[in-house]
């Protein structure tokens, strides 16, 4: 069992300051300093986590933020990082993934049917179509890490750019001196480490106290270097902050990670790596155990053993995998002090003691051919188990820069090969182990950064890797009862593996994604190399020919707060946004405009609401803000003849002075946008697009007018002008005696194009009908655009103005049988289906989708758009709902509305073709499954020959 | 040094002007303009933010901002309506900021990817980028009235950025540089934070 030492002089902990904390309803005591593991740890809490599958219940692993053991639900915050979170008074911590708790886990018993459970059994088992959807309920309460707090609160963090001349991860020996010397060839630099200070690392306190004094120098503790993209910007995650650190230069000093050794039980509590017990007992205090042994294979174990010793903690045995350690110092040193050694002995199997915890190691000889003599195996009483067997290189953050690597056989570890432009690494993640030599490559790689990014010259010292292997080739042990982990964030044992390989998932991709290796929290940094092994043993092919899989960023897991940021969404709002709000608007997003729905008004209700602004425009005169609407220019001796490319109609042949509905095409013939063109000049058009459309086609005609050539320019003015339909029998009239525009119908006729101003302010009006009754879209300036509007708005109050939304909006167009582009078209819409061929000029020599459109036309539609009407009483179908036809799909409804003026249901429905035949019946199958009568007819609904809007009838005067 | 400040500016005359002679018909109305795209410069006298804004946006693209005072543009905008041949006129009713005050880069950085802290004032850069999500307009320069503001600086307290966007945005890039600038201890005028 774990436990806290007398205080000593390098702990990170305050022990004057006691906090107070919980863990599973239990109080506990720590101090200012600790953090939630070593808290735990300290106070013998004998085990902190159940693990995935099992429900086996696990401890500390690494202590170095990597394990899916120290996930813990904090405060209603799931998954939060015990190792590296601080300790804070009055903390409610609790294990996640239980079932009643961490003592009780109901879950347990599944370690008992693990043989039920192989690898892939999810595939083997759950198979069944019919019984899918229990199994899936099944698995979604079974699994999971930690519970979402529904109710939380939005928790903002701010995002930030940061820039740098060399950025550096990892903050040990190799990287501090890369850090300091990039520094002394003048760049800027910033330092990133995951430990919670700087000198967190076993570096030269000389060379800590130079980073910490350069100003150069940034450094970012406590922070981990999760993804890198493209142009060298790495993204760094803080506590409460993602920083985007774009560099010139990247050094990645990551560093090693510690595997494993893989025995029976080697995750029972109390076995873990020696690295972490280090950190443990270094920083906080705390030891692994009274009775501690200690799986070697490399020279660290010695150190560590030394360490241990010194703090006064028994180490019952040495169990030496290797036939002999090196000839070294601490070696020696470990000797001396009477430190049992069992050399060619490997760990057969740890043995549970009755608090869940490791309370014996079962170890066996090797015979000179490594196999295991299981029979002359001996019990080791120990209360830890601390392995130290070997590292894997920390090179995801690498490969994801484009670099590869190698499997050196001398190191039994990938080193870096090839280096993309302005990466460079140094350090134990490239072979280089002693301490003086990755300072020294540190200092070189540092230097080449410098020189890369533009700072001095580059170092052309030559850094030898190292020649002393760290690492075991195979630390492995079969056992014939298993539990033998490989991977223990997902529970996969050896067998697991060996069975997935042997099923034929042979490769390193196909095992992972097969078996889940490395795909738990942990991201298999203390799986992968392992699991390479064994599939190499399997295969029996060395592990170079395997390579490492390439983790996609982020490959270390983060909350998602630091993702969300502030959470910013950029909405445009029209310069009538204000008089909107005065009058009461129901705002709806359209795009990323923010538009009113409909005015409420006291005593009505949405739908009376809405019916009323439709009765206003109808009988007497509505104001409508059209501001979002696209609004582009373009100049120029060739402004026609861009626009007789990008959009199907012809405008080459327009008159100035009018207008022309705009159907746009991509280039597979099908509708992508639809608008308005003005002609104001033989070189001057004004042009408009949907809501949604404006920047994305002006970006296109921008890139078409770029590649083409053509001596036109384009300039985009939506934000910069209001707009407004002032329409309705009245509009003419009371516009009359705003504008200097003469309205007179000759003067002004159906589709024409007008200068002017309205209410003082310079102005275009166009005479357009998208709702069928006589109207003008009057555009101003942005800065005019409010007072325009309430000199309208108060001119026509007294004849009844309504202003009216969208939903009034789309009543009307819809008695007009007007389609929008987008709800009642689709991504493969073409304008004879949509029958907007009136539209399209095919006779003119190209424009964007013509060739599509010609093929398309010989083959005939594949869909059509049709105009519906249902009877009243029957309850009106949503837009996307289903027409049925003997069963099967035959379409859809894509608008639909009750419309009060004609005193019936309204839509408009995509059909098969065979289907499109006016005065045929078809059937809707609405929310709860009924079926709805419709009727197939010809639009438009309302004023047929549309001389409400060509001539204003019913209009009080002026010219009608 | 000055505190950290963010101001809406108000309405100034503004003129926007493309086309292949826009700079011809520049310089024959007395307006001399930058000569490489995404610089600015102020054409008539040193008396910094009072004056005209001349910026080079391509290269036959041009903004240009009236200072309080001038009168530039009220002059030469009437010639526009004779339809020049290769001079196209851009409405330009834009949002305008000043952002300005000791920690002004911190709150860049919060809010777009330039490295405003690395430009060199000397080559009067002007920035077309997006500053969360929005495209904008930003050109760095020395705060007025700072002593020797001629002179290049990179000390983030003397300088100010100005900052345009499309008016539809300007009330949610306010409000939402607003609400930084207060998160870091400023001050907003003109606009919600």
């Amino acid at each position: 069992m774990m436990y806290r030492l007398e205080a000593h002089a390098t702990e990170w902990i305050d022990r004057s300051a006691s906090l107070r904390f919980c863990f599973e309803g239990r109080e506990y005591q720590g101090f200012s300093g600790d953090t939630i593991s070593s808290a735990l740890a300290a106070a013998g809490v004998p085990y902190v986590a159940r693990s995935f599958k099992y429900h086996r219940p696990r401890s500390i692993l690494s202590f170095a933020n990597h394990d899916s053991n120290i996930l813990f639900q904090v405060d209603g915050v799931p998954n939060v990082r015990g190792d590296v979170t601080l300790l804070r008074d009055g903390m409610h911590v609790a294990a996640i993934n239980t079932f009643g708790g961490l003592w009780h886990d109901k879950a347990r018993v599944l370690d008992r049917f693990s043989r039920l459970l192989p690898v892939g059994f999810y595939y083997k088992a759950f198979h069944s179509k019919r019984l899918f959807p229990r199994w899936e309920r099944m698995f979604r309460a079974l699994t999971g890490l930690g519970d979402v707090t529904l109710g939380a609160e939005r928790v903002s963090t701010p995002k930030r750019y940061g820039f740098c001349d060399v950025l550096v991860i990892g903050g040990g020996p190799s990287g501090l001196a890369a850090a300091l010397a990039a520094a002394q060839s003048g760049a800027q630099v910033a330092l990133v480490d995951e430990s919670l200070r700087p000198d967190g690392h076993k570096a030269p306190p000389a060379l800590v106290a130079a980073v910490r004094g350069s100003a150069s120098i940034t450094v970012f503790p406590a922070t981990v270097a999760a993804g890198y993209y493209a142009d060298h910007w790495v993204a760094l995650m803080q506590e409460a902050r993602l920083t985007k650190m774009r560099a010139k230069a990247v050094v990645f000093a990551t560093g090693v990670i510690e595997q494993p050794a893989v025995f029976r039980n080697n995750d029972l509590p109390g076995v873990m790596m020696a690295s972490g017990a280090v950190r443990l007992l270094t920083r906080y205090g705390v030891v692994p155990g009274r009775r501690v042994v200690i799986v070697a294979a490399n020279l660290d174990a010695y150190v560590t053993s030394l360490e241990l010793r010194k703090r006064g903690v028994m180490i019952a045995a040495i169990v030496e995998w290797r036939a002999a350690p090196e000839s070294h110092a601490d070696v020696a040193a470990c000797v001396a002090l009477g430190i049992p050694m069992l050399y060619a002995h490997a760990p057969y199997e740890a043995i549970r003691g009755p608090d869940g915890g490791v309370a014996g190691l079962v170890v066996a000889p090797l015979n000179a051919a490594g196999v295991l003599d299981v029979k002359s195996s001996r019990r080791l009483e120990c209360d830890a188990v601390l392995m130290s067997v070997g590292w894997a290189a920390a090179a995801q953050l690498f490969l994801q820069a484009g670099g590869s690597t190698r499997f050196s056989e001398e190191l039994q570890q990938f080193v870096p090969q090839d280096f993309p432009p302005g990466i460079f690494a140094a350090g134990r993640m490239n072979g280089v182990y002693d301490v003086e030599s990755r300072l020294a490559d540190g200092r070189r790689a540092g230097s080449q950064a410098a020189a890369h990014a533009g700072f001095g010259a580059p170092s052309d010292a030559v850094v030898a890797r190292s020649t002393r292997c760290p690492s075991h080739p195979f630390p492995v042990v079969d056992h014939a009862r298993a539990k033998n982990f490989v991977d223990f964030d997902e529970d996969l044992q050896v067998k697991d593996l060996e069975n997935a390989a042997q099923e034929g998932f042979d490769s390193s991709e196909l095992l992972k994604r097969y078996s889940t290796v490395g795909m738990g929290p942990s991201q298999g940094k203390h799986s992968n190399m392992n699991a390479l092994r064994i599939l190499a043993r399997v295969r029996g092919v060395g592990v170079e020919q395997l390579g490492l899989t390439t983790a996609r960023p982020l490959y270390h897991p983060v909350p998602m707060k630091l993702l969300a940021g502030r959470g910013f969404y950029p909405e445009r709002r029209t310069p009538i946004d204000a008089q909107h709000g005065l009058l009461d608007a129901v705002w709806m997003p359209a795009g990323n405009w923010r538009r009113p729905e409909y005015y409420a008004v006291a005593g009505e209700s949405r739908a009376m609401s809405i019916d009323a602004e439709v009765r206003a425009v109808r009988t007497g005169v509505g104001l409508i803000d059209v501001g979002t609407l696209g609004k582009l220019e373009i100049y120029g001796p060739d402004a026609a003849e861009l626009l007789d490319r990008v959009y199907a109609g012809r405008y080459s042949d327009l008159k100035v002075g009018m207008t022309r509905y705009a159907l746009m095409l991509d280039e597979a013939g099908v509708i992508v946008d639809d608008g308005v063109v003005a002609r104001l000049g033989e070189e001057l058009f004004y042009f408009t697009t949907t809501t949604g459309g404006s920047a994305s086609v002006f970006r296109e005609l921008l890139r078409l007018n770029a590649l083409w050539g053509l001596d036109c320019a384009l300039v985009n003015v939506t934000g910069h002008l209001a707009a407004f339909n002032f329409t309705g029998p009245s509009s003419r009239a009371i516009l009359q005696e705003l504008t200097d525009v003469n309205l007179r119908e000759e003067a002004f006729p159906y589709l024409a194009v007008r200068s002017g101003h309205v209410a003082g302010a310079a102005a275009r009006l166009m005479r357009v009908g998208f709702v069928g009754e006589l109207g003008y879209e009057i555009h101003v300036a942005a800065g005019r655009g409010a007072e325009v509007w309430d000199a309208l708005f108060n001119a026509g109050t007294p004849q009844g103005l309504r202003p009216f939304g969208v939903e009034a909006q789309r009543v009307l167009r819809l008695e007009k049988g007007h389609f929008i582009v987008g709800q009642d078209t689709d991504g493969l819409t073409d304008p004879q289906e949509a029958n907007a061929m009136w539209a399209v000029a095919m006779k003119k020599p190209f424009f964007i989708g013509q060739r599509s459109l010609a093929i398309l036309q010989a083959r005939g539609p594949k869909q059509r758009l049709v105009a519906i009407e249902l009877d009243v009483p029957a309850p009106l179908p949503k837009e996307c709902h289903l027409v049925i036809e003997q069963g099967a799909i035959a379409g859809r409804v894509t608008s639909v509305a009750y419309s009060r003026a004609l005193n019936k249901s309204l839509g408009l429905a995509m059909l098969s073709p065979a289907l499109a035949e006016v005065g045929r019946g078809i059937q809707i199958r609405i929310d709860d499954g009924d079926m709805v009568a419709a009727r197939i007819t010809t639009a438009p609904f309302y004023d047929p020959k549309n001389l409400r809007q060509k001539v204003g009838l019913g209009s009080v005067g002026l010219g009608t | 040094m000055s505190a950290l400040a963010l101001k809406l500016y108000g309405r100034r005359d503004r003129l926007g002007l493309k086309g292949p002679r826009a700079a011809q018909w520049l310089a024959a109305q007395g307006v001399a303009v930058p000569t490489t795209p995404n610089t600015w410069m102020q054409p008539t006298g040193t008396g910094a933010a009072e004056e005209l804004l001349a910026a080079r946006l391509g290269t036959a693209e041009f903004f240009l901002e009236e200072g309080l005072t001038g009168t530039t543009l009220k002059r030469i905008a009437p010639s526009l309506d004779g339809h020049p041949p290769g001079v196209y006129p851009v409405l330009r009713e834009d949002s305008a900021f000043i952002l300005s005050g000791e920690q002004v880069h911190d709150v860049l950085a919060q809010v777009c990817n330039v490295n405003f802290a690395a430009l060199s004032l000397d080559t009067r850069p002007l920035i077309m980028t997006l500053m969360i999500g929005v495209a904008v307009l930003v050109v760095p320069q020395n705060e007025p009235g700072a002593p020797g503001a001629a002179a290049e600086r990179r000390d983030a307290g003397e300088r100010q950025y100005r900052i345009w966007c499309d008016p539809s945005f300007g009330r949610y890039l306010g409000e939402s540089l607003g609400a930084v600038v207060i998160e870091c201890g400023g001050r907003t005028t003109g606009v919600s934070g």
